[in-house]
């Protein structure tokens, strides 16, 4: 018989083996499913970003090289409007047409005439809703559109546009067509941040679709052994087992596609990180799918293969295992080191703006991942051989480890690999998070309102500051106006802000001994370098395309320097800090306005009221908390999505993990049956159980620990970072593979009881 | 103890009744044993002879019946009371031995005794002068599967006999193996429990390993009749 053949009678064992034979099959198939589905989902990921990308692009208010200083036929003008509704993100645009040819945003077929809304089928809801009554009152205006799928990023966006007759050119942009900003590459270290991510993720899954062809493969060794009885050699025995594991991959496969268009046709569902994507978006490319296809069904034959050669089957249906041959450690350590080897050259080459070998990087940092699935197994089998000693739940436990280690390793390797990849992950994340962090001292119950006080649409800031002031759970209202100063009257070189408040405003931003009105301070810093006190400027310097600034003033001489309070970051400020008297009154029209708010956010709904009394005044009128914006936008979604996918993969580890476990009870029910009979207590067996996975894992965890912590330590030194022990995110994803651990045990514990009933004993 | 018990007796059984489903098991069977006996319970497959050897072991519990062990009365016990009393009392061997595959021979005999609560030492001292006695302490250091089947057998029997049961519980206990390897180890059982005077239940089908006992009992449809009694009555 050739192997062809063999494979063939392996897969009709597969199928037609009966109850128990079906049983493996469907195992396998579940196993090898998740796995495919997850691939295939992952693979999918960047084509459903990018039409997201897309589509958000197509929509954007891009001015570029275009010159539309002056309205035209087919001139629109745009404003973005600031509207967040508690966490909800809230994308606005009022629009005002300046001919009859003005561009429609995709999504739309008309403009809304002014005080109309065109809205997203999720706000649409929203607004309907009970929960959205208070973003109602702000979005007061009739809806009579919903935008189009082709006019939203995803299907739970909320998004709306709103006709105006009012919105003026000072606060919003001129564009003949919607388009969006040229697209920038990811920066290098974010760059590494997904390639890592990507790697990390799907190593686990890959270790979870080779474990999984390997379901049933003690029931299906007494199998083979009849094989043997009848003449099968082991050779044939062997590719009898992979058709059996083929059968099981290629169901697999379907159970994948399955679970991928399930999951597919929920998406539009799901709103993830505030990131929704439209099921027709979830589309692997061809190439991958192909991939997945093919290295599944070649991974089960080839696992399979790999582990019958040290299975001895022999004839009269007896497996004997035979005497484990000692793990060599010696070809193990190549792997990591090999990985090692890779990334090192990499070292500080992200630094600066500098581009990683995005192959030498994915190679690695695969290579020291895979490096703890093959040091595990010798981990394990050399710690549990010199254990023994111990209560006899723990040496059940330690002599079937010693017995048969590999099954444990090989259950602990899933959840060894995914803690050391996160543990990396998490130490790149938390390196470099700072770089992406500005802490700007802001507490969340602080929020500015900034009015733009050159629009003659702008709201009189004074009444706006009274009705601010007003609402409940406003405790304190500090007001800043504020302008430019320039070295020459068209901007020139040199440019510093200039923040005009009285004095107890002027206290919450810089260190000041004595204040009056009249006095003029310089803030300590590099910011003022161009400018000499004693020496006259301009105010309100001429933007590109705007009229001169006629403002000329001098810069007091005596003006003290003083240095900015560290919370100071929180108001965007350098330079000037001037009380009213010190400005001329013709600089006033210029002011920009800036009201700081401290809130008791123990007032419900306080952040709304506020942003609600802001829009109310003017929708171009910015309403935001302090500490909106502190951290990188792209940043906080990968570390979201990063933590995100390491737990589903966590978990999905803990369900092939749990699938593992309760077949090997199943095989040892009779033993499990006949020990209850001699008066085992159910508590040493239930021990022995926990100790029996307890010992893998946490071995796999330390050895996690190590290289996870090496792993996360060299792409720290990649990127130029300093390497520090992230003690939390090590005990975090420890602590999380360790939960997993004990759900799997308490999850097999019913299982355990049940098989440990006497009636096991019934077919004796 | 009920007055329908023979005097004497270490562990009887009166009326039992056991059904799985639909399916009766047993159907007002009964059963008596002295210490130091060895009464064969036999009869065809699926009579419900195993399901009696259950009941009276206290793995099983009857739907009806009354099952007094040692004057105490079985069926009413805890299942907490009952495990401790297999620990303690009873010994079992099974047609397939059931010995842990993982642990040497030497600490699955010990196994009983240090669920008793013996110290590893002295349970694995008394386990290998119980396998020198039923001569396979040469396999003493050596696994499961790494003996033949009647060594292995020998080694669940001194597994039985380790703790100083009162009572061995025999499942076929030949049935996997030939006919030399079954008689010696049916010697050693009964030599080694006349010897320590603990009763010996062995349910079994072939009327050459029921010759080693002192008493037989038929159970047919779940059933029970004594066949020495009816001749010797």
């Amino acid at each position: 018989m050739s192997a062809l053949d063999d494979l063939r009678l392996g897969a009709r064992f597969a199928v037609n083996g009966g109850r128990e034979g079906w049983i493996r099959t469907i195992l396998t198939a579940i196993g090898v499913g998740c796995g495919v589905a997850l691939l295939l989902v992952t693979s999918a990921i960047p084509n459903a970003l990018a039409a997201r990308d897309q589509r958000d692009n197509a929509r954007g208010e891009f001015v570029g090289e275009q010159s539309l200083d002056k309205p035209g036929r087919d001139t629109l003008l745009i404003g973005t409007v600031w509207s967040d509704y508690h966490d909800l993100s809230v994308r606005g645009r009022v629009l005002r047409p300046e001919g009859p040819g003005a561009p429609v945003p995709p999504g739309l077929s008309v403009l809304p005439k002014p005080g109309e809304l065109a809205v997203s089928p999720a706000l649409k809801e929203l607004l309907d809703s009970p929960e959205g009554d208070l973003l109602k009152k702000r979005l007061n205006g009739p809806v009579t559109a919903v935008i189009g799928d082709q006019g939203l990023a995803g299907p739970n966006e909320l998004a709306y546009y709103q006709g105006s007759d009012t919105l003026v050119r000072d606060e919003a942009s001129r564009i003949n067509r919607f388009q969006g900003f040229p697209q920038e590459g990811l920066d290098p270290i974010l760059m590494l941040l997904v390639l890592v991510a990507f790697v990390v993720l799907l190593i686990p899954v890959a270790v979870l679709i080779a474990a999984a062809v390997r379901f049933g493969g003690e029931r299906r060794d007494r199998r083979l052994a009849a094989l043997r009885l009848v003449g099968a050699d082991g050779r044939m025995t062997r590719w009898v087992a992979a058709g059996e594991a083929l059968v099981g991959a290629l169901f697999g496969l379907v159970v994948g596609a399955g679970l991928f268009f399930a999951a597919r046709s929920m998406a539009g569902l799901i709103t993830l990180e505030r990131i929704s994507v439209f099921p027709s978006d979830l589309a692997p490319a061809p190439a991958l799918v192909v991939l997945v296809c093919l290295a599944v069904p070649a991974a089960a034959v080839l696992v399979t293969l790999l582990a019958m050669r040290g299975v001895v089957v022999e004839p009269l249906g007896v497996v004997r295992t035979a005497k484990p041959v000692r793990r060599r450690v010696w070809w193990r350590v190549l792997l990591p080191v090999a990985g090692l080897a890779l990334l090192l050259p990499q070292i500080r080459r992200g630094d600066g703006g500098g581009h990683f070998d995005q192959n030498f990087v994915v190679l690695g940092t695969a290579m020291l991942l895979i490096g703890v699935t093959v040091l595990l197994p010798w981990v394990v089998e050399a710690v549990v051989t010199r254990l023994g000693k111990g209560p006899v739940s723990f040496q059940l436990a330690v002599r079937r480890l010693q017995l048969s280690s590999g099954t444990a390793a090989r259950a602990a390797n899933g959840i060894a690999v995914a803690v050391a990849g996160a543990i990396a992950l998490q130490m790149l994340l938390s390196g470099t998070g700072e770089h992406y962090t500005r802490d700007n001292g802001a507490s969340e119950s602080e929020m500015q309102v900034a009015v733009h006080a050159a629009s003659p649409a702008a709201p009189g800031a004074d009444q706006l500051r009274k009705d601010l002031a007003a609402i409940t759970g406003v405790e304190k209202t500090f007001a800043y106006a504020r302008t430019g100063l320039g070295d020459s009257p068209s901007g020139g070189e040199h440019y510093a802000d200039v923040t005009v408040a009285d004095c107890t405003a002027l206290r919450e931003l810089v260190e000041l001994t004595s204040c009056k009105d009249g006095d003029v301070f310089l803030a300590a810093g590099k910011d003022l370098k161009g400018f000499t006190p004693g020496h006259a400027y301009f105010l309100d310097p001429a933007m590109p395309g705007e009229p001169e600034s006629r403002l000329s003033w001098t810069l007091p001489a005596g003006a003290p320097t003083v240095p900015l309070k560290p919370a100071v970051g929180r108001y965007p400020v350098n330079g000037v800090f001037a009380t009213p008297s010190a400005m001329p009154a013709a600089v006033k029209p210029s002011y920009d306005h800036r009201f700081t708010l401290k809130l008791d956010l123990g007032v419900p709904n306080v952040v709304e009221h506020v942003r609600n009394t802001a829009y109310a005044a003017d929708p171009m009128v910015q309403a935001m908390g302090m500490t909106d914006g502190q951290t990188d936008h792209r940043y906080v979604q990968i570390r979201r999505g990063v933590l995100a996918g390491a737990a589903c993969v966590l978990l999905l580890i803990g369900a092939s993990l749990l699938i593992s476990q309760l077949e090997q009870l199943r095989e040892r029910r009779k033993l499990l049956a006949a020990l209850v009979a001699f008066g085992t207590k159910r508590s040493t067996l239930g021990w022995s159980v926990l100790w029996q996975t307890a010992l893998p894992v946490g071995l796999g965890l330390l050895l996690a620990v190590a290289i996870g912590y090496g792993l996360g330590a060299v792409l720290l030194l990649m990127t130029g970072f300093r390497v520090g022990v992230d003690w939390r995110a090590i005990a975090s994803m420890s602590g999380l593979g360790a939960g997993v651990v004990l759900l799997v045990s308490l999850l097999s514990m019913p299982a355990l009881w049940r098989l440990m009933r006497p009636d096991g004993l019934r077919t004796e | 103890m009920t007055s329908a018990a023979p005097a004497g007796s270490l562990l009887t059984a009166t009326g039992l009744h056991k059904a799985y489903g639909s399916t009766p098991a047993l159907d007002g069977a009964s059963f008596s044993i002295h210490p130091g006996e060895v009464v064969a319970v036999m009869g065809p497959s699926g009579s419900g002879k195993s399901t009696l050897l259950h009941c009276l072991a206290g793995i099983v519990t009857p739907d009806s019946g009354l099952i007094t062990y040692d004057n105490r009365n079985l069926s009413a016990m805890a299942d907490r009371e009952r495990s401790a009393l297999r620990r303690s009392d009873f010994g079992f061997v099974f047609q397939f031995g059931q010995l842990v595959p993982e642990l040497t021979c030497v600490e699955n005999v010990a196994l009983p005794l240090r669920l008793n609560g013996a110290k590893r030492k002295d349970a694995e001292r008394t386990a290998l002068s119980w396998l020198e006695r039923l001569e396979v302490d040469t396999v003493a250091a050596q696994r499961p599967g790494e003996v033949s089947g009647g060594q292995g057998q020998r080694v669940a029997v001194a597994r039985a006999l380790a703790p100083n049961p009162r009572v061995i519980f025999a499942d076929e206990p030949t049935g996997a193996l030939d006919s030399l390897n079954g008689e010696r180890v049916m010697e050693l059982l009964t030599d080694a429990a006349r010897s320590t005077n603990a009763a010996v239940v062995l349910v079994t089908h072939e009327a050459r390993v029921a010759a080693y006992s002192d008493r037989e009992v038929v159970v047919r449809d779940g059933k029970s009749r004594d066949l020495t009694l009816e001749f010797t009555g």
